[in-house]
């Protein structure tokens, strides 16, 4: 880092993109500092990271690894197609091994997707999952058709057993697994005056990461439920404890107890979050919180600087990333005549017109063309300004991207992770050019 | 099969046909209630929520004017629970002619309509937002009404007083006997049972799509639908209802309404054909918030919540198609006059203002068809939730203040038995609205809410800023638990209740519209995997993965 500026690399966006980013930048050696204006998609996200669902003709697909190179050759201008099939693979192993060193592991078989069920009792297919959603022993359990439980917690508010299972009957799978839906009190807890429904999924994560008495629960599960061998309850069980609660639930209920992903806020999400700003600190990343860049300064085809609005200064580093997300994070603003990117005003990706923004029907195979919406990059995730000229410092990563939809291609968690994991990789690139061949992250 | 005799018939659940059950019911008759959807889904729940006080028509239809402002005095009386008495303005722009404030004036005054010239200053006083360069001001009776409650509450008398309704219930044929219609074949939309109903009179109420049934009994009587788009904003921007004093005109109208104030409207004739479905056009939007901009300045920086549109019955009160002879006023047909089928009446035209009218002069036509000499009273007793001003509700140690007022908003002195009702927890639903579990268990048990759907119409859940996602959710829950429905089925609801969402979003999406709509997209998609229990076919998830994995 030279005296001209206060960072090697800071980046715009708290999430999974701009921590994945972080977290390789500081394993390469550079100082690095995180802009996040509030809460990521992780907190209402459903914990699993996808990688890539569906294959470019909608079948899905098995194996991501031998589903890429196909994907990205059919896609030129996705977000992958700028990573390469090696890097994003590279990536989801540099993931994997940071969420180890933070005792936070996530399950992966390392080549095909695997399934978690969700709230409504359907299927989706996934790459990582937490391992108290899915992990090899789950699977086995799964193919003896076992009775399954799905349990409820008594006053939370936001789960209903009996939706998740009739449609998981009705998935040719479970067919032979008799399902049975039950309820649990909550041991030491008054339930509320007129048996209000007043929890929401952290105020119960909260109640179990301070119990003492993990017997009263395991009991309480036991009874409810009955004779199945599986037990499934929403994802509450503990949001710094969960690992201990897991196991000592499976272990006093002698079940196989696993979580399902809820309404936000997603604990399973948080726990993903919580994990990867430990080691974003751990590793000396600077994480500035509820604060927002809201102007940039371009010259040269350079970022200069950045202002935000907690900060009277200015920040200026030599690299930079946008990881600000999509719409709903605000990396992207819609108004009724126009799209634009707020810091850089980068140049968009967007539909001709408000008409063509949307499907006709909310849920279709169709989607909505407005999740494509983006910032257009170069192979180097490198920017455009408004009049067309390359920012060459500044590094584009996740949602904030265009070319891609997320839901139909089942590659959300993907794209966050190998689009930051190759933007730090390109700004090493820059900062520090090549002697002899690079590897990637530290071994 | 299904049969079911009674005396009275009724087609159609808008407003005039609620109002003619519970007519009916207060004169002692036996009726039977046919809706294809649900009360209030067509028309009557399309429309602006305005309590007119005439004063829009006292320059040139003196006839509608002094109708408007009869049943304005009297709906302030019995449907008190339903109707916010905002009071009303007619502003004058630069621009506009000076004349017409003038001619208003004028009308009002001949036609009986309480208005005052209150000046430029005095309408900024009241309504701070008004654009100040208004160059005059005249303050009339105008109100608010919600059209969903008003039907409900009509139904709910009627209902508590021996009629019988059947929602989500579709017309497939009139039986005749002789010269007369003698009753009607009906299919259950969401059984797919079918019924007949016996009566010795039909009254067709069912508004534009009354020549539809009218065909059914082979009579040709002819409706123009011209279709009226309107805007939702995310807050209420004005406190009075805001109409532009000039001669009528597209979004001339801003009208606030519970938590949110509304633009109106356009006015088209379209196809008959095009009535089933019918979108909001950009154009048509971008008219509106131009012309809201301009009575109220700010409206540009209000985030816009969603799009409807209505279709407003013009009925050819001649025959042939010639379009000549359309009335704008209440239409009331017997067909053993003019086209020899008797025990068979269609009363159409007219507006939601006059429902209560309509209703009375259609079942007193049935009633002289019946032998029934009982008077109409619907103008003298109070609906269920209007027999008084406010009692105090027990205060209750979960329920907060917010929560007791939203409910006596919604269902006036009902709140009480809602808020203490059996069955159900306290917790909250909707947290926009204020809803509680109670309130959606009374709307399922007692105000026929068949579905999610129908339960917005009753409660207003997913009405308020984030267009119902949780509580939708939650509702599905409920009708588990209330209902007893099935999962399968309760999934189906949300689904549907999603979709009749999105209808209105789509036209206006932007800004934090968008933002909400990406993030509902993700939760029912990311959470819940619901584009899976919609898409047909293989390769569209259902666990195809895991099967490939165990081979």
């Amino acid at each position: 880092m030279n005296e001209s500026h206060d960072y090697d690399c800071l980046i715009i966006g708290g999430g999974l993109a701009g921590l994945t980013c972080g977290l390789a930048c500081l394993e390469a050696g550079l100082s690095c500092a995180v802009v996040s204006s509030g809460m990521s998609a992780l907190h209402f996200s459903s914990g699993s990271i996808d990688l890539l669902g569906y294959n470019a003709d909608r079948t899905l697909a098995t194996s991501p690894v031998d589903a890429l190179p196909g994907f990205i050759e059919k896609n030129p201008d996705h977000p992958y197609a700028r990573c390469g099939a090696e890097t994003i693979m590279e990536a989801m192993a540099f993931f994997g091994r940071e969420l180890e060193a933070q005792s936070a592991p996530m399950y992966a078989n390392g080549r095909e997707n695997h399934f978690h069920i969700t709230a409504m009792g359907t299927l989706k297919p996934t790459f990582l999952s937490p391992a108290s959603v899915f992990t090899r022993e789950i699977r086995a359990a799964f193919e003896k058709r076992p009775a399954i439980a799905i349990l409820d917690v008594k006053g939370f508010r936001d789960f209903h057993p009996g939706l998740a299972a009739a449609n998981l009957r009705k998935n040719k799978l479970f067919a032979d697994c008799p399902i049975t839906c039950g309820e649990i009190e909550l041991p030491g807890q008054t339930p509320a005056a007129g048996g209000a429904r007043d929890m929401r999924s952290v105020d119960v994560a909260r109640i179990l990461d301070a119990t003492t008495n993990l017997e009263a629960v395991a009991g309480a599960i036991t009874a409810a439920a009955g004779r199945a061998d599986i037990v499934a309850l929403p994802a509450f069980l503990g949001l710094n404890r969960y690992q201990e609660i897991l196991a000592g639930l499976r272990r006093a209920t002698g079940r196989l107890i696993y979580e399902i992903p809820t309404l936000p806020p997603s604990i399973l999400g948080m726990r993903l979050d919580q994990a990867l700003k430990s080691r974003f600190a751990a590793l000396g990343g600077v994480f500035i919180a509820r604060d927002t860049v809201d102007a940039g300064r371009i010259e040269d085809n350079q970022v200069i600087s950045v202002h935000t609005t907690g900060q009277k200064d200015d920040i200026r580093a030599a690299c930079y990333v946008l990881a600000s997300g999509s719409f709903f994070s605000k990396g992207l603003v819609s108004r009724y005549d126009r799209m634009f990117e707020p810091v850089f005003d980068c140049r968009l990706d967007t539909p001709p017109d408000g008409r063509s923004l949307s499907g006709a029907a909310f849920l279709s195979p169709e989607s909505h063309a407005f999740i494509r919406a983006g910032v257009i990059t170069d192979g180097q995730l490198n920017p455009q300004t408004a009049d067309g000229r390359t920012i060459a410092n500044l590094f584009c990563a996740g949602a904030v991207l265009a070319g891609y939809n997320p839901v139909i291609e089942g590659c959300g968690g993907g794209v966050a992770i190998a689009t930051g994991y190759a933007a730090a990789k390109a700004i090493r690139a820059r900062l520090h050019p090549p002697q002899p061949t690079a590897t990637a992250g530290p071994q | 099969m299904e049969r079911i005799e009674t005396d009275a018939i009724i087609i159609g659940g808008g407003a005039t046909g609620c109002g003619i059950a519970r007519d009916f019911a207060l004169r002692g008759v036996d009726c039977v209630l046919i809706e294809k959807h649900d009360f209030a889904a067509g028309t009557t729940g399309r429309n602006h929520g305005l309590l007119h006080s005439g004063a829009r028509y006292a320059v040139k239809d003196e006839s509608s004017a002094r109708e408007c402002i009869a049943e304005n005095i009297i709906l302030k009386k019995i449907a008190r629970h339903c109707i916010e008495d905002t009071g009303g303005l007619f502003v004058t722009l630069p621009g506009d002619d000076p004349a017409y404030h003038d001619l208003l004036l004028a009308g009002c005054r001949k036609t009986g309509i309480a208005a005052r010239d209150i000046g430029r200053k005095e309408a900024l006083a009241r309504e701070p937002n008004l654009n100040p360069e208004i160059t005059a001001a005249i303050a009339v009776p105008d109100a608010t009404i919600d059209p969903f409650r008003l039907a409900s509450s009509n139904i709910l008398d009627a209902v508590e007083r021996g009629a019988r309704v059947r929602t989500h219930c579709e017309v497939t044929g009139i039986i005749l006997s002789g010269t007369a219609a003698a009753g009607i074949r009906c299919r259950d939309r969401k059984s797919g049972q079918r019924l007949e109903v016996h009566g010795r009179v039909i009254v067709n109420a069912s508004g534009v799509w009354g020549q539809e049934i009218c065909r059914l009994a082979g009579i040709e009587l002819l409706m123009f639908p011209s279709k009226g788009s309107m805007v939702i904003l995310d807050y209420r921007i004005n406190s009075l209802v805001i109409n532009r004093c000039r001669k009528p005109g597209d979004g001339d109208i801003l009208v606030p309404g519970d938590t949110v104030s509304l633009i109106g409207t356009t006015s088209e004739k379209i196809p008959y054909e095009s009535i089933h479905d019918l979108e909001v056009t950009p154009d048509e939007i971008q008219a509106l918030l131009r012309d809201g901009e301009k009575l109220v300045p700010n409206l540009s920086r209000t985030r816009v919540l969603r799009a409807f549109c209505g279709v407003r019955p013009l009925v050819a009160t001649g025959k042939g198609a010639t379009g000549r002879d359309i009335s704008r006023g209440i239409v009331l047909v017997d067909h053993k006059e003019r086209d020899g089928l008797d025990n068979f009446i269609t009363i159409a035209g007219g507006k939601l203002m006059t429902y209560r009218l309509m209703a009375e002069q259609a079942t007193d036509l049935a009633c002289r068809k019946l032998g029934v000499t009982a008077k109409c009273r619907t103008h003298l007793l109070p609906l269920p939730g209007s027999e008084r001003f406010k009692v105090p509700i027990r205060r209750r140690a979960n329920f907060g203040e917010s929560v007791i007022e939203s409910t006596y908003y919604r269902h006036g002195t009902r709140a009480g038995d809602i808020l203490a009702g059996p069955g159900a927890d306290e917790s909250l639903i909707c947290e926009c609205e204020m809803v509680t579990a109670r309130e959606v268990a009374y709307a399922i048990r007692h105000l026929q809410a068949a579905d999610i759907v129908d339960l917005r119409r009753r409660t207003r859940i997913g009405m308020g800023p984030c267009q119902g996602l949780l509580c939708a959710y939650r509702c599905a829950g409920a009708f588990m638990d209330v209902k007893g429905v099935d999962g399968s089925e309760a999934t189906r609801m949300l689904i549907d209740f999603l979709e009749e969402r999105w209808k209105g979003i789509r036209p206006v999406l932007w800004g934090d519209t968008l933002r909400e709509a990406e993030f509902a997209y993700w939760i029912c998609e990311g959470t819940f995997g619901l584009g899976k229990i919609v898409a047909k076919g293989a390769g569209k998830g259902e666990g195809v993965v895991i099967e490939e994995e165990y081979k």
